[in-house]
């Protein structure tokens, strides 16, 4: 034992003594040696695993009163056997493995599965473009130095720009590194999902202890957490749990924390606390390179004008893109015909229009119904409701329905405040009316074209 | 395959083996009873391919086989039979046909050679012992078992074969049961190991207190033949902690208590333990003990044992749960408690070979 620790430990010894029976002290503490003392932890090395188990168990509260007695403030205390690694050797730990997976070769490959990673995401499989710089260097610094620089990392962004990408990347490059790290990919409707299982079976030490053992905690989609109190309320101790244990944890939203609908402060501030990255949309640069290396792996041959095609018409999302991309090359590879642009037209069809859809917003649809019935913009969202104006207002929420994804609380907040069961009544009182006037569902798919155009 | 059998049978047949069956499992495979009909009789079997159970039941085969059938569902519709006799009839695509007086059923099953087989132990050490011995052994142990998984080693009952004995320990790390059975075994068997928890649970429903249990050690893996049921599980890797360690070699005072007085003692008093503090304590003065609880802001609660004990008047104070499990798991009519002082462990004893250790609390005066 290092002189300054034997001197400490001496100390320590002195201030435990009275607190425990002389034979309690020579039982289990004259074998214990002191051998690393920070500000911040104290590991001691034990014969073996029963003096960690008996001291944990049992003289816990002793040693830590010791330690405030002799220190002046409390320490963590870390316990280490005669080979020097906490608890068991890695020798019995790897023994043990070998005697549960029942393949021991395709050990490596099994457990990356076990994580819930993708092998296919990876660093190297991600594609760099401007758009998506600063979360790619800011997981890649994560993922070599988990815990010193950024912690926690939290990347937002719109669907299918890369977040699950980043993350999972993070987890498989710890993971490649040092096997014995204990890695923990999920998303936050699986953490709410085991925390209700928790709940009502009365596990819940079970339940802490299996997410507070975590070394790097990724999860994807925190906003579900948003709404949900108690689990915010689980997952805020989680978090604090593994940010003062130094553990690095990544958050993947679809938005800012500051938006996620009725998530409580004291979570949006520890969110922003690290470093927050932002995926936007790619460029067509980019959206092309990744396409290009999607063909490459996938071993698809397509015309540049053909991804050039791709690139510029899908905009807003990459596993659409991808998509595309594969439906594309199928119908080549099993019509063989030429791939005209009227071919891929008509063979993206809805994702065409899809894309085109995704930019109308229920302002739009307002303002447009608002002109083609000649009547006031704010009589959209006005109380007043002589027929009309009742009925142009009734065709506007039919088509917020159709062509947008809001909810129909959300397009009655829109439309001056109205029940969702208004609007429900709308889209079916103008569904049933085209079906049967044939000059209502001309109007309204005339309407509806515009818009999309 | 084909067969018919009586409910009775059927259903003590299924109740071996089906706790096994876990509810939530990934492989689909794994929440089917495998049914292998030969000869006379069908043999069942479950496996969460950590523990393994074999059981049969004697049956009239018309047409032998196999199939794979859902332990769960098959065990409720059997139960709710009307009638005692059931023929199951099984087609080439394992789908079951269940009749019983007025009732039919038709259960979709999976092929057999999805069904994982039970580990084989060829070369295995085998020792006998008696079923009793184990029985009550286990009995006696197995309450102190650690549901701690992060001290995977503890999660467990140790077996240790050792000088011609048996020895059964479990801890959690604050108390810890010991049970020494007497065994015939060669020098070259002797081994330490450690069996999981789930193994223990349906090892114990399995025992009876008549014949014996031939015991396979394997390589990471421990067969219990009860002759007529087997029960296979996969072993806790890793050294079980030195427990003598945690034995107190003295031993200052000694009570010898009624047991089951002594239970009831603990039982009224522990209703007045505190959730938080959750203890209760021994108050030793001159030939009796006062068992006191008493949580602040609800009331307490005392009550005096007169006991044969001239030591020096001193109190101690214990987890009252963990002072009642070894007391409701013992048969015997006298205990012995050993005491040292009131910082020290207290250790329970019998006459035959059985010690409980447990940690006192602190007593916050």
């Amino acid at each position: 034992m290092d002189k300054k620790y034997a001197q400490l430990w001496q100390r320590l010894a002195a201030a435990l003594k009275p607190q425990i029976s002389t034979d309690s002290f020579n039982r289990w503490f004259s074998a214990v040696e002191l051998v690393e003392a920070t500000d911040k932890s104290l590991t001691l090395r034990v014969p073996n695993n029963i003096y960690q188990f008996w001291i944990e168990s049992n003289y816990m509260t002793a040693l830590q009163n010791a330690i405030v007695t002799a220190l002046g403030s409390p320490r963590a205390v870390k316990f280490a056997s005669p080979s020097g690694t906490a608890g068991q050797t890695p020798l019995e730990d790897l023994s043990a493995l070998k005697g549960i997976s029942p393949e021991p070769s395709s050990g490596a490959k099994a457990s990356a599965s076990v994580l819930g990673l993708n092998p296919r995401n990876t660093f190297e499989s991600f594609v760099v473009g401007p758009n998506n710089e600063i979360a790619h260097a800011a997981a890649l610094a994560v993922a070599q130095a988990p815990a010193r620089t950024y912690n926690p990392l939290f990347i937002y962004g719109g669907v299918g720009l890369g977040k699950t990408h980043l993350m999972q990347a993070i987890g498989q490059y710890v993971w490649a590194k040092n096997k014995n790290v204990k890695v923990m990919y999920l998303s936050s409707e699986l953490f709410i999902n085991e925390f209700i299982d928790a709940i009502q079976h009365s596990n819940l030490v079970k339940f802490r202890k299996r997410y507070r053992q975590a070394d790097l905690l990724l999860i994807d989609d925190i906003q579900f957490l948003g709404g949900k109190e108690r689990s915010q309320e689980e997952f805020f101790h989680t978090f604090n749990t593994l940010f003062d244990g130094h553990k690095q944890i990544v958050l993947s939203c679809d938005r800012p924390a500051s938006e996620i609908a009725n998530l409580e402060h004291r979570l949006v501030s520890r969110f922003e606390w690290g470093l927050t990255a932002e995926l936007q949309p790619p460029d067509i640069e980019t959206r092309l390179a990744i396409l290009r290396k999607k063909a490459r792996t996938m071993q698809i041959k397509l015309r540049d004008e053909v991804l050039q095609f791709l690139a510029s018409r899908i905009r807003t999302n990459i596993r659409r893109l991808e998509g595309a991309l594969m439906r594309v090359a199928s119908f080549a590879s099993l019509s063989g015909k030429e791939l005209t642009q009227e071919v891929i037209e008509h063979l993206l069809k809805d994702i065409l229009q899809e894309e085109g859809r995704h930019s109308i917003t229920i302002e739009q649809i307002q303002r447009r119904v608002a002109e083609h019935f000649d009547v006031r913009l704010a009589d959209m969202t006005s109380k007043r409701r002589p027929a009309s104006i009742a009925f142009p207002r009734q065709v506007a929420m039919y088509l917020a329905r159709e062509l947008t994804k809001a909810s129909l609380n959300e397009i009655g907040d829109a439309f001056g405040g109205r029940d969702h069961g208004t609007v429900l009544h709308a889209c079916k009182l103008v569904k049933r009316r085209m079906t049967e006037q044939d000059n209502i569902r001309q109007t309204i798919s005339f309407i509806d074209s515009s818009l999309q155009r | 395959m084909k067969f018919s059998v009586t409910k009775e049978k059927l259903l003590e047949g299924l109740q071996q083996v089906q706790n096994v069956v876990s509810t939530r499992t990934t492989l689909p495979i794994l929440s089917n009873v495998l049914l292998q009909a030969n000869g006379n009789e069908i043999h069942l079997t479950t496996t969460d391919l950590d523990v393994g159970v074999r059981g049969s039941c004697e049956a009239d085969v018309e047409k032998e086989g196999a199939t794979t059938l859902p332990a769960r569902r098959l065990f409720n519709i059997v139960r709710e039979l009307p009638s005692s006799e059931i023929q199951i009839d099984v087609d080439g695509k394992n789908a079951a046909s269940i009749r019983s007086g007025q009732s039919f059923f038709k259960i979709l099953g999976l092929p057999e050679e999805e069904f994982p087989p039970l580990p084989k132990f060829e070369d295995a050490k085998v020792v006998t012992i008696r079923q009793k011995d184990l029985r009550h052994g286990l009995r006696k142990t197995s309450y102190a078992i650690s549901t701690d998984e992060t001290r995977y080693v503890l999660n467990g009952v140790l077996f240790s074969f050792k000088d011609n004995k048996l020895t059964l320990v479990a801890t959690d790390g604050r108390r810890l049961a010991m049970v020494e059975i007497e065994l015939e075994f060669p020098r070259s068997h002797e081994a330490d190991i450690i069996v999981p928890t789930k193994a223990i649970t349906e090892l114990q429903r399995l025992l009876t207190d008549d014949g014996e249990v031939k015991v396979s050690m394997g390589s990471g893996q421990i067969a219990f033949d009860l002759n007529k049921t087997l029960l296979v599980s996969k072993l806790i890797e890793g050294n079980y902690p030195n427990y003598r360690q945690v034995i107190p070699t003295e031993s200052k005072e000694r009570v010898k208590l009624e047991r089951e007085t002594f239970l009831n003692a603990l039982r009224r008093v522990s209703l007045l333990a505190s959730d938080k503090s959750n203890s209760i304590k021994l108050n030793f003065s001159k030939n009796n003990i006062d068992i006191t609880a008493n949580t602040p802001e609800v009331g307490e609660a005392k009550e005096s044992l007169p006991v044969q004990y001239k030591g020096r008047d001193f109190s101690i104070a214990f987890n009252p749960e963990f002072l009642m499990a070894p007391l409701r798991a013992l048969a015997e009519d006298e205990v012995f408690l050993d005491l040292i002082d009131e910082m020290s462990p207290g250790v329970l004893k019998i006459q035959t070979p059985f010690l409980y250790v447990l940690m006192p609390m602190r007593i916050s005066s």
